[in-house]
């Protein structure tokens, strides 16, 4: 099982929460502020768990799982949502291979860590 | 004559923890459960040997031109569409993504056919999307039970909400409702227990 979890959301406090809260359950934490980042770590070999705001500036988290699938980039990588919208959009459909949940802040630290520990348990 | 009870159950996003609760401690059962599970192809193995930890069933990905036989879930692999042939047999065929997806649930179900021999039972748990919504409609109007996961457990309702307002569900279950329902459809299996569990693939 891997250990690893990315954060990508453009929201330092929400970078500062999730970190302190994995960390407490002994994963490691990548954390980034957009697409573009995240996009460069995965290239650079990053593989694990992938949380994912939608709305950031630049490019969107909708943008950014369709470059991680277009660049064949995806393998390795379980990608999850993590977001305060409340629905996800139709951008979701044409990508809901690829995305295994839509987490919605806030959430219950306890049901995150066990969420992100069984989604890490696939890979 | 019941000549086999069969389950297709069809999952998408946040699908994957509801199934762990819904084949955690499931028994062997005296039918076969068809999974079709949107997922990349690179955890198709890994989400087959979560759910075998579960279940006293044996778990399998589904494999070409195989017979359904009770005691086995079958798990579609990524990319290919999975049909069932007759009620009794799986087909997997490439092709074009239907609503966005391969393998699409539609088309899984949509291949059942009306038979006084199978009973058959449809599943849908979470998602966004159509993908199911027809096929679910499908399975109800060839005669069998149909059951949507209900709303609060998952944090993707669009897909079944879809299906319940058509009118394609019977009954709206918890995880746990899901399971025990699973149970009395297919009938626990008496005297082989675990059996062919280790030939999994």
């Amino acid at each position: 099982m891997k250990d690893t979890v990315m954060v990508v959301d453009d929201d330092p406090m929400l970078q500062v929460t999730v970190r302190r809260i994995l960390e407490s359950a002994n994963l490691k934490i990548t954390t980034v502020d957009s697409g573009e980042a995240c996009i460069r770590e995965v290239e650079n070999g990053f593989e694990g768990l992938i949380l994912m705001d939608i709305m950031m500036p630049g490019m969107d988290g909708w943008d950014t799982i369709q470059t991680l699938v277009d660049k064949g980039l995806v393998k390795g990588n379980i990608i999850c949502m993590l977001t305060g919208k409340e629905t996800p959009d139709e951008r979701m459909k044409m990508l809901k291979e690829y995305i295994l949940d839509y987490i919605r802040k806030p959430f219950d630290q306890q049901q995150f860590v066990n969420l992100v520990k069984e989604y890490l348990s696939f890979l | 004559m019941c000549k086999l009870k069969l389950a297709v159950i069809g999952s998408s996003g946040a699908g994957l923890p509801i199934l762990n609760s819904i084949f955690r401690n499931m028994p062997r059962l005296r039918g076969a459960i068809v999974l079709i599970q949107h997922m990349p192809a690179y955890i198709n193995q890994s989400v087959r040997d979560n759910l075998a930890v579960h279940t006293q069933m044996t778990v399998k990905l589904a494999e070409q031109d195989e017979w359904i036989k009770s005691g086995i879930v079958y798990v579609a692999p990524s990319e290919l569409h999975l049909k069932i042939v007759s009620n009794l047999r799986i087909h997997l065929v490439g092709g074009e993504k239907v609503n966005y997806v391969c393998p699409s649930i539609d088309v899984a179900m949509k291949s059942l056919t009306r038979d006084s021999e199978i009973r058959v039972l449809g599943i849908l748990l979470s998602g966004i999307g159509d993908d199911g919504v027809q096929g679910i409609g499908h399975i109800k109007r060839i005669g069998g039970e149909t059951i949507a996961l209900e709303k609060k457990a998952t944090s993707i309702g669009g897909l079944t909400d879809e299906a319940v307002a058509m009118g394609h569900v019977d009954s709206v279950m918890s995880p746990e409702q899901i399971r025990d329902a699973l149970i009395r459809h297919l009938g626990r299996e008496t005297g082989k227990p675990d059996a062919g569990k280790q030939s999994a693939k």
